[in-house]
């Protein structure tokens, strides 16, 4: 009873509970140097795998020639699609129903697509060793823009040829994979007929990459003894990667062990299967031995899953005071030489269809075609919630386009179109059921931070100083009202390849009061070790330093769908909380018969049971988990454990209101942000130092996605950004500073109300960097440029519009 | 990519002309040229060890002749594989003109590369390639200046 003297509020303070900007656990290795990443892992004789990889964007593979690399002393096996297809694995599936060539069987279909794959007993003699392989190529057409493949005589999918029917529907053409279609296309389309104005565009979002520091590995582990495989790698979903090596394979589950060790980011880029681990695994059954497969970044930006790539055309239809009326998107999306796209598997575009965004839009019709290129295949949601980042910068773009065809204010112009607070939840038009939002009170929060009126008057004088020749800078002011949908999902209606997405977690309270709990997930840097032990703290008053977090081993973490989407805290966080309080109901019959009262006598109070009415008469969480073990308490088991598995009733909606002010120089495309404001409403915060990096991390990945960051392709298929001097990765020198702020709307369906927030900066950062850009030349001109606005880019903008003399 | 230039040989253009076609003189001037070996009147196969950045490898290649305009000039066009380092293709459309003792050479060429070469940056190729014809026409102007002087 030593804490009898605290308040409750000192002594929820002690568990550093919800809401406690408690450092992060994890750093005290990760500042140390003592990781554990995938490369650190090293097994008594293990191999080490690399790929031989196409020079050529589309071309027949004519012949392979092993002879001279099998005689480089130390290499042990060089394999083809030759080799894999009697296992049947010379091709494997994709997330998105499609299937994609392990090894080129045949031809290849985007630079730098693996050939063959060199094992050695070192990792110097098989870059050797790919270097010895002689592959003979035929030349074939390449086709890089998707608009030019549905109109192409050449077809890229010979695998495919006379198939009508695909994994989501009817194929229009050889080259074509998808149409989906959301909405009232009918009724849209009169919307738009009779509307007073209809402001229309085409907003691409460039083909960009996560390039997370650690690339993609494995290393494979065959015990020949015990028949058990064990698979570390860097994966983001290790019990769906599980589950599909099982399928793939023909191996037991059971007898498949995958564990992700610590991850160096993720964004996406690490959700699919890639040909380095069925290769690894093969090689690893083969051998009898480990095989290490650890690509390098080059590889990492050419091979394994970009994002984006979606050409968006939208028509917005509004009255002539401004109230949006219908909204039509038809976005012609470039998924590459194969559909790899990591979406649940009934939406082939993600979630794109909540691109009516925060605004309340009666009418809207989308379609999404997709379609095969010779690009590397992907298509993942690069810290966002599958296509949310695609569907945000459209609207926020549109909404743009129709402020200059309205000649309106864009910020009044969104405030009149809100969704109201009153209209929660709100059914929108593509068939989403928006949870919660204050929209108007986040985004008049925002305008007056950054005195916007102000902010408008000075781009007014800078105007005018411009035209009369007294500077040569322009003044941008990119506002942003986003709202994500993210925690997929309900298995009535998310899953992938029919794996439903709820997720998990187990806790073990030990006799002393100390626990262990273990998710379904799996932290790349979010810092889940963290802000799961304090939603367990305060729901099971015990200290959040006296948890341990676990995740990444499938044979004993619970069964989940891993993290990306910004799922971890709206799913599994949920089933924390539910695991919790699977425990608490458990202490609270505990509790009673200590106290010898009814179990309806005692009440929660922070970290303890108390007797109603008698305060005094309590029993600490510490003192129930030593009885729950060490005493009989009749008709209870001992122990005191617990597990739930979390299906959510609907996914939830975080919204933000960003602002950025940036500063260009017509003469040499130079920017510069003055101010970049940002806030989110992610619902209960548990960790707002936590929230604070995540905002920090994904506005400065926003930064490089609008500014600079792309996968750019020549004529011939080339990757002309596939090393870190081409592809834009921000450094401290090109960061600025950033105002974080928030308002809170508490999802009402999540346990504890939270609703994810790792995406949200990226969601809406990029509109805001990129409307700043547009909204900086909106005087002179402008209506739509399409990103990255690189220097040369910006400068393109400023000499078309004639502003160099 | 597309590379440009002019050179002026202190030799008659015949001269020039035809140490153009001699395999031995070509090999000596090529930079990093292993193997030079003459199939027919028109045809050459070569190995060049190449060096572009970081990478660094053997090209086997093919060069086709038209000679249809000896000795005004000729064109050629080529392929060269270097494996895992990647491909480069393309032609060079070379002129000869007699200014007294003098010829000047032009060349235009056009060159398109594929693989880890091209991924490297058109900058770093630009500038090697640039870097490697001076190389070669150095050379070539100073062979067949000391031939024709002696």
């Amino acid at each position: 009873m030593t804490d009898q003297t605290l308040t409750p509020e000192e002594r929820a303070a002690n568990l550093k509970g919800m809401g406690c900007a408690r450092k992060r656990v994890e750093d005290v290795r990760f500042t140390q140097g003592k990781g554990n990443y995938v490369d650190d892992i090293k097994l008594d004789g293990m191999l080490f795998g690399d790929f031989v990889r196409s020079p050529y964007a589309h071309a027949r593979v004519v012949s392979v020639n092993k002879e001279a690399a099998l005689a480089l002393p130390g290499v042990i096996a060089v394999l083809t699609a030759e080799d894999l297809s009697p296992l049947g694995l010379h091709w494997m599936p994709t997330l998105a129903g499609d299937k994609q060539m392990v090894l080129a069987d045949g031809k290849v279909l985007f630079q730098g697509q693996e050939v063959a794959y060199v094992v050695a007993e070192d990792r110097y003699v098989a870059a050797d060793a790919v270097e010895l392989v002689e592959v003979e190529y035929e030349e074939l057409p390449v086709i890089t823009d998707p608009f030019e493949s549905l109109k192409s005589d050449v077809v890229l999918r010979e695998d495919l040829e006379g198939q009508t029917e695909g994994a989501h529907g009817p194929r229009k053409h050889h080259n074509h994979i998808f149409t989906w279609e959301q909405g009232d296309k009918d009724a849209t389309e009169s919307v738009l007929a009779e509307a007073d104005v209809v402001a229309e565009e085409m907003i691409y979002y460039h083909r960009t990459h996560p390039c997370p520091l650690e690339t993609c590995g494995c290393v494979a582990s065959m015990d020949k003894v015990t028949g058990k495989l064990t698979l570390y790698g860097t994966f983001q979903a290790p019990h769906a990667i599980r589950t599909v090596v099982s399928l793939i394979s023909g191996l037991a589950e059971h007898n498949i062990r995958v564990i992700s060790p610590d991850i160096g980011g993720g964004f996406g880029n690490k959700v699919g299967a890639y040909a380095g681990y069925v290769c690894s695994v093969v090689a690893s059954i083969v051998t009898g031995k480990p095989v290490k497969w650890v690509e390098d970044r080059m590889e990492n930006l050419m091979s394994t899953a970009f994002a984006r790539d979606y050409w968006m055309q939208g028509k917005i239809a509004a009255t002539k005071d401004g109230k949006i009326t219908g909204l039509w998107c038809h976005t012609t999306a470039d998924h590459g030489g194969f559909d790899a796209c990591a979406d649940p598997t009934k939406f082939p575009a993600g979630f794109m269809n909540i691109c009516t965004g925060s605004y309340d839009i009666p009418t809207a019709y989308l379609a999404v075609d997709g379609v095969y290129t010779n690009k590397a295949p992907g298509g993942v949601a690069y810290r966002c919630s599958f296509r949310v980042t695609e569907a945000a910068y459209f609207i926020e773009r549109m909404i743009e386009v129709l402020a200059i065809k309205l000649n309106m204010d864009a910020a009044e112009l969104r405030r009149i179109n809100f969704i109201r607070k009153d209209q929660f939840p709100y059914q929108s038009a593509l068939g989403w059921e928006y949870d919660s939002g204050d929209y108007h009170t986040a985004w008049d929060k925002a305008l007056k931070a950054v005195n916007y009126e102000g902010l408008r008057a000075e781009q007014a004088q800078r105007i005018a100083d411009f035209k009369a020749g007294k500077t040569r800078k322009l003044l941008g002011i990119g506002l942003t009202h986003f709202t994500e949908i993210v925690g997929a999902g309900p298995v009535k209606n998310c899953d992938i390849l029919g794996l439903g997405m709820f997720d998990s977690c187990e806790i073990r309270i030990h006799p002393t009061g100390s626990a262990i709990a273990r998710l379904g997930t799996i932290s790349q840097g979010q810092g889940h070790a963290t802000t799961f032990a304090q939603i367990i703290a305060s729901e099971i008053g015990l200290p959040a330093d006296d948890i341990t977090l676990e995740e990444g081993d499938t044979d004993t973490a619970p069964y989940g769908l891993g993290t990306y989407g910004s799922r971890s805290t709206p799913v599994a966080g949920a089933a924390t909380a539910m695991a919790a309080r699977k425990i608490r109901a458990k202490a609270q019959m505990i509790a009673a018969y200590l106290l010898e009262v009814h179990d309806n006598d005692v009440e929660w109070d922070v970290d303890r049971f108390a007797v109603k009415g008698a305060p005094e008469r309590f029993k600490t969480m510490k003192e129930i988990a030593f009885a729950a073990y060490n005493q009989a308490i009749p008709g209870l088991e001992p122990g005191l454990e617990a597990v739930s598995y979390y299906d959510p009733p609907n996914m939830t909606y975080p919204f933000g209101a960003y602002i950025c002010v940036m500063e260009i120089d017509v003469d040499t495309g130079e920017w510069e942000v003055r101010q970049f404001y940002a806030l989110d409403d992610c619902g209960t915060r548990i960790n707002p130092m936590i929230i604070e990096g995540q905002v920090h991390g994904g506005v400065t990945e926003a930064l490089a996605i609008a500014m600079g960051q792309e996968i750019a392709y020549d004529d011939m298929g080339n990757v002309k950004t596939g090393t870190l001097m081409d592809f834009f990765l921000p450094t401290a020198w090109e960061t600025p500073n950033y105002t974080t702020d928030h308002t809170v709307t508490p999802s009402p369906h999540h346990p504890i109300g939270a609703k994810g927030v790792g995406e949200s900066p990226n969601v809406g950062g990029v509109p805001a960097f990129s409307n700043a850009v547009h909204d900086a030349f909106r005087h002179f001109g402008l209506v739509q440029s399409h990103m990255p606005h690189d220097h040369w880019r910006i400068w393109k903008i400023a000499n078309g519009l004639g502003m160099h003399g | 990519m597309e590379l440009t230039d002019e050179i002026r040989i202190a030799s008659p253009r015949d001269v020039v002309y035809r140490a153009l076609n001699d395999p031995d003189i070509l090999m000596e001037c090529i930079p990093g040229c292993e193997e030079l070996t003459q199939k027919s009147p028109n045809e050459l196969e070569a190995k060049v060890v190449l060096k572009i950045g970081p990478v660094k490898a053997r090209f086997a290649g093919e060069v086709t002749l038209d000679t249809a305009n000896a000795p005004n000039g000729f064109s050629l066009m080529g392929e060269g594989k270097g494996g895992a380092a990647g491909f480069a293709k393309g032609g060079a459309d070379v002129s000869l003109t007699e200014e007294g003792d003098e010829t000047v050479l032009k060349y235009t060429a056009k060159v398109d590369v594929g693989g880890k070469i091209a991924q490297l940056g058109s900058r770093l190729i630009a500038g090697t390639a640039k870097k490697l014809s001076a190389k070669f026409f150095t050379r070539f102007g100073e062979i067949v200046s000391e031939q024709s002087a002696a």
